[in-house]
């Protein structure tokens, strides 16, 4: 009688994750698979006729093409650069907001906003106010003579950097989020004993806060990284690559090859690579929280 | 943290209200733009008064047809919530309550479909629509970003569920409750809260989403995301009419998130255990 209790409780269990393991199988991992299938090969939607199997040339060219090549390295900068910036700021307002009052709260509401409101219009709206003839910004910038003349975003030396503004923009007030989230959950007995001890504030917080916040850190960064990774919208939006490839990303170059000019051979090998960086970012990252965790807990 | 001197709160209190003023004047400007008349948005040097009117809006629905660009993004944003809700809210349950010693890898399987780039599995998808007939439509878009977001519901509620004890599902069994029963009507009331937070977060994603949708659909199934994007490339469209349309792009969704910022903020946090 309670075996043929378990065996139905089992039964239940499996058949109420059945549709959707089922689900993301046939509509994510199917077509994942197609897509690495389509990458060995010579494949153009309209010139289907001259379809043709060619090994891992797509994956060459990838590596030895100067506009892929550059693709790869403006993913990573900005990747870092903006993942970094967006730690740093989002940790001294998680630090700012830690106190626990309803002003703090209703503070955290409205700077959630940047995270929140659609990415396009996001790009958007960066790309009007950082514009060197009217733009809000740019133009008092070219008028102090700080700045290109052609504009921010329009300028190969600045171009990506501004794209980082704008993604420390819109994800900060998310990173602080998740960070207060840690610095909350800290245990209150050590932090007071910092206080007992007349510790002044850097040093509770380089050798209180930081080491008990790095699994939290790392989670965050993690999280941010492989969003940062794969960015889209604002860039499509803002320079759609340029001026040249000087803001050229991974996921960018993909969806150009892929869904414009229908090069699906190749733009599947560029999803598939990117797909492979961000498992090893991820990887990674979560190895180090892993370390982190035993460091902290093994004291 | 007890013994704080006024003059201090004081101080963090300027500090942070002062960053988050700057955070929100991109959003202030953006707005402002759609009650300005077209000549004093954009003039050299920039001004910062103006004559508040309507035009831009009047603009706006005469040029688009609003009321069937938001419904396009509701239908797709609420098609996909409903689903991911349906296929993920049990799949995190089983997962939570099985013995198996699977359990714990396929969850970890479903938060690594959040890893994907939406390119590697688009453009197969792509195909895949074109060769069934659904290419165009909101379907198309639904049925991808329900993979993507059921993928993410079933991670969460896997961790909401499992921090809940079994006690009172297997109290209500030996009661002699049905296995359905004791899930719908002992576990799911106690994860309300979880189930607002992924329901609030398939909203903003599929909402805010554009990549999507503009390969997916067509011109009479295309959301407002899309339509902003292609009327920004139209030479005669005013940055005033822009900011007017992008208008019912972000207040709803910005509205959602003030008032269920509870749910934002558990969901937030809760999506990096």
């Amino acid at each position: 009688m309670h075996y043929s209790f378990a065996n139905r409780r089992r039964l239940f269990l499996f058949l109420m994750a059945t549709p959707a393991v089922l689900y993301v199988a046939a509509v994510g991992l199917w077509p994942l698979a197609q897509g690495i299938g389509y990458s060995f090969y010579k494949y153009n939607l309209l010139r289907p006729a001259r379809t043709q199997f060619v090994g891992l040339q797509n994956y060459i060219d990838i590596f030895s093409d100067a506009t892929t090549r550059k693709a790869i390295l403006n993913t990573f900068q900005f990747t870092f650069f903006s993942v970094g910036l967006q730690l740093v700021l989002g940790f001294a307002l998680a630090l700012l907001l830690w106190r626990d009052s309803r002003f703090n709260r209703a503070v955290l509401a409205f700077l959630l906003i940047p995270s929140t409101i659609t990415p396009l219009v996001v790009g958007l709206i960066f790309k009007a106010m950082l514009g060197a003839d009217y733009g809000i910004i740019g133009y008092f910038l070219s008028d102090a003579g700080i700045g290109p003349r052609s504009g921010l975003l329009t300028d190969a030396g600045t171009a990506l950097w501004m794209l980082i503004l704008i993604d420390c923009w819109e994800w900060t007030p998310l990173m602080t989020l998740i960070l207060l989230a840690g610095l909350k959950s800290l245990p209150g007995d050590v932090l007071e004993a910092g206080q007992v001890d007349g510790a002044t504030a850097w040093q509770r917080f380089r050798l209180l806060i930081l080491p008990l916040m790095l699994p939290s850190v790392f989670l965050a960064l993690t999280l941010r990284t492989m969003d940062a990774f794969r960015v889209f919208d604002s860039v499509f939006v803002t320079t759609g690559g340029g001026p040249d490839d000087a803001t050229n990303t991974l996921m960018l170059l993909g969806v150009k090859e892929g869904l414009q000019f229908f090069n699906v051979g190749f733009a599947s090998a560029v999803g598939n690579v990117t797909l492979l960086f961000i498992a090893l970012i991820a990887t990674m990252l979560l190895l180090v929280v892993r370390r982190a965790d035993v460091r902290i807990n093994g004291k | 943290m007890a013994r704080v001197s006024t003059r201090r709160v004081v101080f963090e209190r300027v500090t942070i209200l002062l960053i988050t003023i700057l955070f929100l004047l991109p959003v202030f400007w953006l707005i402002s733009t759609a009650y300005k008349p077209s000549n004093q948005i954009f003039s050299a040097p920039p001004r910062l008064t103006f004559e508040p009117t309507f035009d831009q809006f009047r603009q706006a629905f005469a040029i688009f047809d609003v009321v069937s660009l938001v419904r396009s993004s509701l239908v797709i944003s609420i098609g996909t919530t409903v689903l991911s809700l349906l296929l993920g809210v049990p799949a995190g349950y089983a997962l939570a309550r099985s013995k198996s010693r699977f359990a714990p890898g396929f969850a970890y399987f479903f938060l690594a479909i959040r890893m994907i780039p939406a390119i590697a599995a688009l453009i197969p998808f792509y195909l895949l629509m074109r060769d069934i007939g659904l290419l165009g439509t909101w379907w198309a878009v639904i049925v991808f970003n329900t993979m993507l977001n059921c993928a993410f519901v079933t991670w969460m509620m896997f961790s909401y569920f499992k921090a809940l004890p079994p006690d009172m599902e297997e109290a209500a069994l030996t009661d002699g409750c049905t296995q359905m029963g004791a899930f719908l009507k002992v576990a799911v009331p106690t994860v309300r809260s979880g189930m607002i937070a992924c329901a609030l977060f398939c909203m903003m994603f599929s909402w805010n989403d554009f990549l999507h949708p503009m390969f997916l659909t067509t011109l009479d199934a295309k959301p407002i995301s899309v339509a902003l994007l292609t009327a920004y490339g139209t030479k005669d469209i005013t940055w005033g009419t822009l900011g007017a349309l992008a208008h019912f792009s972000t207040i709803p969704i910005v509205l959602m998130a003030l008032f269920m910022n509870r749910y934002f903020v558990q969901g937030a946090t809760n999506g990096v255990q």
